[in-house]
């Protein structure tokens, strides 16, 4: 179980978060929402322990993740993230295989049964089984995405963050991804999952934690949270809302001139 | 088939030289250390001293260039990035001209070395860990001003004879370095060895960036230190047992991630087999094709090294 108590995050000496009160339980899929430039990166690399907190505190489990050491923290927490940068002509499989590193001591060189089972899951659950020898610089962005993802799922931990692992995604691959950290929340993990697509939150999320006005707008369900008008608020533009034959909400933007909504984050995109 | 080389390299080595002695004058030596001959003398304490210094300094150089090329993702560091070399240099280069006794400049090139590292470190740091790019101007800016230092040391000597003193010094050479310089050196190149050894796990999560390194657990800020401490201790070692030898520490890592790919668990070992390899094989022609002359080591490895790298690697590419 991830918790948050009063939890404040600054982006250098600027204020970004505060007040942050939240947790998030295993089983369950969170879909971390918010403009850019709201917090989200930060909040999730803050829970993985890889941003420092203005104030309050990130437990994982009843730990507090600033005492946690670098591999006890790899064990309980891993990071999906968005960036890419590799030196080293890698091939897939050894990049993924990365993601077993906290499980060994720093004279275990060498592959376990166990390792080679973790990163044939991890590339098999992200369909990547097939290319697993190619050579990391000779995928497009979609596949180097799921290289990540899987190295993330190769790391094996009871809670997996994800900073906007949809994006450079086709709609069949961002839907196959989905549905995979939706069974991975099914199976037990805490899922907490950074996302720009309001749809993609409402369809697969247990919860949306709503960023906003530099603080948590909302931890709740899309229902409680797409009702209102806290979108609008969180992202300065009117929606329309359309109710699926399931009963669901789904989010768009209105056409046209009308229905801007000015707020005091413009400056802010 | 690098230990087959290495072993091969190690063999002609010992049998090549100044000395005219028959393979069978060497074998014997070899097999009965504690004979007085004159060919036991040149073996053991002319040839054997130098080939394994050799082996050790190429070795180090080797490994402090895989370690700091894959710290820094950067393929164009060489060992000397740190500092360690020119800041030997400088103090090396003043103490000639200041008339301290040869016996000790070796410990003073030694100590200089490391003090440049640390101050190199320290203008790298940010935080509680380094900073890539400040490391890289730091190094290379100190790097410059002690070149400009031995430049002036130079210009300054009143004799040709320090000034040959210094140059020689700079061009790299092993020659009247034995057992008791080897002995010196071997805690400090034990401990850099032991320091690049924790090194290599974390060097691995390394090459997929900081970001995901902290993330799979790698605590970067002390990896950073261990392999820059690992580093300078080699490089330091390298220094004063054979001056300034280039291209081993830019190049071997390259070639060995030729041979074995970018898993440190391979390359390591590798960049030691085979840097150990070709500073075996360049000492052994630098001590016998002018002989009794002898060729700086840097110099060779430079003439030959280069051209034949840069055939390997553009035919590959």
């Amino acid at each position: 179980m991830i918790e948050l108590a009063q939890v404040a995050l600054n982006a250098g000496d600027r204020p970004l978060l505060e007040d942050l009160d939240a947790r998030f339980e295993p089983g369950e899929f969170v879909a971390v929402l918010g403009r850019n430039g709201a917090g989200k990166t930060t909040l999730l690399r803050a829970v993985a322990g890889l941003h420092p907190l203005a104030r309050g505190e990130i437990r994982i489990d009843g730990s507090s993740v600033a005492v946690l050491m670098p591999a006890e923290r790899a064990l309980c927490v891993a990071l999906v993230a968005s960036d890419d940068v590799l030196f080293e002509a890698l091939r897939v499989r050894d990049v993924v295989a990365i993601g077993r590193f906290p499980h060994h001591r720093w004279w275990q060189w060498h592959e376990r049964p166990d390792d080679e089972a973790a990163v044939g899951r991890a590339l098999e659950a992200v369909g990547i089984g097939s290319f697993a020898q190619r050579f990391f610089a000779t995928l497009s962005s979609g596949e180097r995405q799921r290289v990540w993802i899987a190295l993330g799922l190769a790391q094996d931990t009871p809670v997996l963050l994800l900073d906007e692992p949809t994006s450079h995604l086709d709609v069949r691959v961002a839907h196959d991804i989905l549905k995979l950290l939706r069974a991975q929340a099914n199976e037990g993990k805490a899922v907490v999952c950074a996302l720009h697509d309001l749809n993609e939150a409402a369809a697969y999320a247990d919860r949306i934690a709503l960023l906003g006005e530099g603080r948590l707008l909302a931890a709740d369900s899309p229902e409680v949270v797409f009702g209102g008008d806290l979108v609008e608020r969180a992202y300065g533009i009117v929606m329309e809302r359309v109710r699926l034959p399931d009963g669901s909400l789904r989010l768009f933007t209105r056409n046209g001139a009308g229905g801007r909504v000015a707020d005091a984050n413009d400056q802010n995109c | 088939m690098l230990i087959a080389a290495l072993a091969a390299a190690a063999a002609a080595s010992v049998l090549i030289g100044g000395s005219a002695l028959t393979p069978h004058d060497v074998v014997g030596a070899l097999l009965h250390p504690k004979a007085a001959s004159v060919a036991n003398t040149i073996v053991w304490q002319l040839r054997m001293p130098r080939v394994c210094i050799a082996a050790v300094v190429g070795a180090s150089l080797a490994l402090c260039g895989a370690l700091l090329q894959g710290m820094l993702r950067n393929p164009l560091v060489d060992p000397y990035l740190t500092g360690v070399s020119a800041g030997s240099a400088a103090a090396i280069a003043i103490a000639v001209l200041a008339g301290v006794s040869a016996a000790l400049t070796p410990a003073i090139g030694f100590v200089a070395g490391l003090a440049a590292a640390l101050l190199v470190a320290t203008l790298a740091r940010r935080g509680t860990g380094i900073d890539a790019n400040r490391l890289i101007l730091a190094g290379v800016s100190l790097s410059t001003l002690f070149a400009a230092i031995v430049t002036l040391a130079i210009v300054r000597a009143q004799s040709n004879d320090y000034a040959s003193a210094i140059v020689a010094w700079l061009a790299g050479s092993m020659a009247g370095r034995g057992w008791h310089d080897l002995a010196a050196t071997a805690p400090y190149v034990a401990g850099g060895l032991l320091l690049a050894l924790f090194a290599v796990a974390p060097l691995n999560a390394l090459r997929v960036g900081d970001l995901r390194a902290r993330s799979v657990g790698v605590d970067v800020d002390r990896a950073q230190w261990t392999i820059l401490a690992g580093s300078s201790l080699l490089a330091a070692s390298s220094v004063v047992l054979a001056g300034m030898v280039g291209f081993i520490g830019l190049i071997v890592p390259h070639l060995g991630r030729r041979f074995v790919g970018s898993d440190a668990k391979m390359l390591v070992p590798a960049c030691i087999f085979i840097g150990a390899t070709l500073c075996m094989l360049a000492d052994a022609v630098c001590r016998s094709v002018v002989a009794p002359a002898e060729l700086p080591i840097g110099v060779l490895l430079a003439f030959i090294g280069v051209p034949a790298f840069l055939y390997l690697y553009l035919r590959g590419a």
